[in-house]
């Protein structure tokens, strides 16, 4: 039996899941990407400082991610260094980004695969937010509307959590992290300019100054984030982890992992990081080559070449291509299927031993839940993933404060040669992001993204491989074949982002 | 004679005075008491879009997003918060879109693929079929953001897709239902939240070229806190410095937006605040030319190669 899983909601963008259900199992996925707009195109013949601003359109989700691999690119091009200030406010920006994305991600995203919302009807206590959902559920469902309580209902059938309390208590975190992604977004925007689309994210820095006010109205906002993040969201995911144990042996990627570092310790791109890059295959991590990646497209609705490395990329659109499932490219690392994104980023920096706080919390979650580190590779290992992530990124970029340097320069005198080239590369909060740009006569001649989810939701490549996503659907038990939220559970793990992955 | 400022206030007067006769009951009825049953309720559907005006609405104070829609308006469907997924969504919005389910407005984010249909995909349907329909049944649109307006980034030049916007694409298949056009690249909170509410408590808000006045009435250049510094010719001569950032490449003069005195991200702070140039976000022809860059840092380098 085929069944579509489109248009997947709670996600970026339009995709859609073909899948193949015999008994019950999940026998094939393909991942259909539905939004192509050509930016390498768009972007061909631009000043290349244009780059900094044209591509954080490619995802309004994670526009910052785009203009730090974008700086990253341009500073390789340029033979640029920021001074020590630069770079600290680029990690500022980037790294509450990442603080604002896990918490959209996990509440408004996925939550509501896991949360009863109807529970708020038994709500009996005080809280103003919780008394007015309820009176508005209330009012909603006794309207007589075709879809009363929209957006949270209608939603797939399927088991949610039976715990009235805990379902209340999550609906109020759905509630409170609609108000703390601002402060982590606010505290993006006094250096970047503003959120989405940063207009003060520059190679070489940011023009904004590093000064004392700024400073603390930064962490003022960050320590509140960090607060609600220890506080709420890891014990949220521990309790959907605790009462949806099955969640960690399903949704398992059948591949590699690969992930470019984040946030690095010094005015240098290729300063030690504090999330160190990798590339696992077999398990054993090796260093991350970029020539060793190259984009398949005989699924994918393009006549350009097949399996082209970054540098010598085409994009030749071909929207009615035969055999072509998606406007999505399949990138291999060295041939290999790999998943990128926040267990990659985890699991690579756990296995090398490098980041004292990730190994803690990975040893502290696994024993609790009584898993292996590897088992990170599944849905409730990516939720919790992410929120490690968030709790190491937010001591950072607090640490990082103290580091600025109030009055000294925040940015490099740019400028732009003739003929230059650049890779960027930086952890996007979906998972590794790759920038490539030529320049030719002071122009742009050639601009090239692989994007997180393009590795994640790829299609078959010209072997014949699964993408990531559809490699971890495949085999999942669906109770209703017609709905699969065990199937959309797995997607929202991997927190697509369409608009990112074709672009 | 009626000064500007006289102008656009009796102007306003006169639309509250009068647009209200010209609502669907659901919004007449919710003048002046806001009933949950009686709101508007709002299709949101993204075509070629990158969700960043969908996040900017995440960003609103006062009132606040679930507030808004909650009190305000009824979000019927929206991809990043429905709760509903595959044909339960479809079919949320073919009842709406079909007629079947009342009285709602359509929320546009992104562009619209004129020259390619199978670059912008909704269930088994171009985006475009969407709006066709919604044209038949809709009260009126809300182009959200610079895509939506005008086609933003994915009609620049180059583009293999056609990308247009709303406006353009209704009037080329002679639609002529009402579109409110709310550029900005992405769109601030306010301005939508905002029109909306103005919507609900007194009416259409008075348009320019169907942009809301109260919001794109003036440019950036006008309301900047730096206009002194550029009538006394303090510019910033490189990335960093401060004072007026014209000679940086600063659109402000080119753009209608109150961003210098509305601040984005709650009030905390804004481009020009941040020492980084308006790249003129909000306007028709946001970076539409390869040969009309966001800057002008580059062009020191090009004189002394070429």
């Amino acid at each position: 039996m085929r069944i579509e899983l489109g248009p997947v909601t709670r996600i970026e963008g339009h995709l859609n899941v073909r899948t193949t259900v015999e008994d019950n199992v999940v026998v094939d996925a393909q991942c259909m990407g539905e939004m192509f707009r050509g930016f390498e195109k768009i972007l061909e013949g631009r000043d290349p400082l244009d780059a900094q601003q044209i591509t954080q359109r490619i995802c309004g989700v994670c526009p910052y991610a785009h203009a730090i691999a974008s700086s990253y690119a341009q500073e390789q091009a340029y033979g640029l260094t920021p001074p020590a200030n630069g770079r600290i406010l680029h990690n500022l920006v980037q790294g509450a980004n990442h603080l604002y994305d896990y918490l959209l991600h996990f509440y408004q995203l996925s939550a509501l695969d896991f949360v009863d919302v109807t529970a708020i009807l038994q709500y009996q206590g005080k809280d103003a937010g919780l008394r007015h959902l309820k009176s508005w559920v209330q009012a909603e469902l006794a309207s007589g509307k075709p879809y009363p309580a929209a957006p949270f209902l209608p939603r797939l059938s399927g088991t949610y959590l039976t715990d009235a309390q805990f379902n209340i208590g999550a609906l109020k975190h759905y509630l409170e992290a609609m108000e703390i992604q601002k402060k982590a977004n606010r505290a993006a925007a006094i250096f970047g300019g503003k959120f989405p689309h940063s207009t003060g994210v520059f190679p070489g820095g940011c023009p904004q100054e590093a000064r004392i006010d700024l400073i603390t109205a930064y962490q003022s906002l960050i320590r509140e984030v960090r607060e609600f993040i220890h506080q709420k969201y890891l014990p949220d995911v521990a309790a959907v982890a605790a009462a949806f144990p099955e969640y960690w042996r399903i949704g398992v990627s059948q591949g590699g992992f690969l992930s470019y570092g984040l946030l690095p310790r010094g005015p240098k791109v290729d300063s030690e990081r504090l999330l160190a890059p990798g590339v696992l295959l077999d398990g054993e991590v090796r260093p991350v080559d970029f020539e060793a990646i190259t984009q398949d497209v005989g699924r994918a609705r393009y006549a350009s070449g097949s399996g082209l490395t970054v540098r010598d990329s085409e994009l030749r659109p071909a929207p009615q291509k035969q055999g072509a499932y998606t406007w999505i490219k399949a990138p291999r690392y060295q041939g290999r299927m790999v998943e990128v994104g926040p267990a990659a980023r985890i699991m690579i920096d756990y296995a090398q031993n490098h980041n004292p706080t990730v190994r803690t919390l990975v040893d502290r979650f696994t024993k609790q839940f009584d898993i292996k580190p590897a088992q990170l590779n599944s849905v409730l290992g990516r939720h919790l993933s992410r929120a490690i992530c968030a709790a190491v990124i937010a001591d950072f970029l607090l640490s990082e404060t103290e580091r600025l340097d109030p009055g000294a320069p925040t940015m490099a005198d740019i400028n732009i040669p003739a003929t230059a080239e650049g890779f960027g590369a930086t952890e996007a909060s979906r998972g590794a992001l790759l920038h490539y740009l030529r320049i030719e006569n002071h122009k742009i001649a050639k601009y090239e993204c692989v994007v997180p989810t393009t590795w994640n939701c790829s299609p078959r490549d010209d072997k014949g491989t699964p993408g990531a996503l559809e490699s971890a659907l495949i085999g999942t038990k669906v109770a209703d074949p017609a709905e699969q939220i065990e199937s959309v559970r797995i997607v929202h793990s991997f927190d697509p982002c369409i608009a990112c992955s074709i672009h | 004679m009626l000064d500007r400022r006289a102008f656009l206030k009796l102007a306003a007067t006169m639309t509250a005075a009068f647009g209200v006769g010209n609502l669907p009951d659901p919004v007449a009825a919710a003048l002046n008491k806001l009933d949950p049953a009686q709101v508007p309720k709002l299709i949101y559907l993204q075509g070629m879009s990158c969700t960043g005006c969908s996040i900017s609405l995440l960003q609103a104070e006062s009132p606040s997003a679930a507030t808004m829609i909650t009190d305000y308006a009824q979000l019927v469907f929206h991809a990043d918060l429905s709760a509903i997924s595959g044909r339960g969504a479809l079919e949320v919005i073919e009842q709406y879109l079909a007629g079947q389910a009342g009285e709602y407005f359509l929320a546009v984010e992104g562009a619209i693929p004129a020259d390619m249909p199978e670059a912008c995909v909704i269930g088994d349907k171009p985006f475009a079929d969407y709006l066709l329909q919604a044209a038949a049944t809709m009260t009126a649109a809300v182009a959200v953001g610079a895509c939506a307006c005008d086609g933003g980034v994915p009609a620049a030049e180059g583009n293999p897709t056609g990308a247009i916007g709303l406006q353009e694409f209704y009037n080329r298949h002679n639609v002529t239902k009402p579109v409110i056009q709310l550029r900005g690249c992405s769109v601030h909170p306010d301005w939508l939240w905002h029109t909306i509410v103005h919507l609900v408590k007194v009416g259409m808000p008075e348009l320019e070229d169907g942009s809301p006045t109260l919001f794109y009435g003036r440019k950036v250049h006008e309301l900047c806190p730096r206009y002194h510094d550029f009538q006394q010719e303090i510019f910033a001569r490189k990335l960093g410095d401060k004072g007026c950032l014209f000679k940086l490449g600063c659109l402000g003069p080119d753009t209608y937006a109150d961003c210098p005195t509305r601040w984005w991200n709650g009030g905390q702070t804004w481009c020009i605040n941040a020492n980084a140039p308006c790249i003129g976000c909000a306007s028709p022809t946001f970076a539409r030319r390869k040969d009309f860059p966001f800057y002008r840092i580059g062009e020191k380098n090009r004189r002394t190669t070429s």
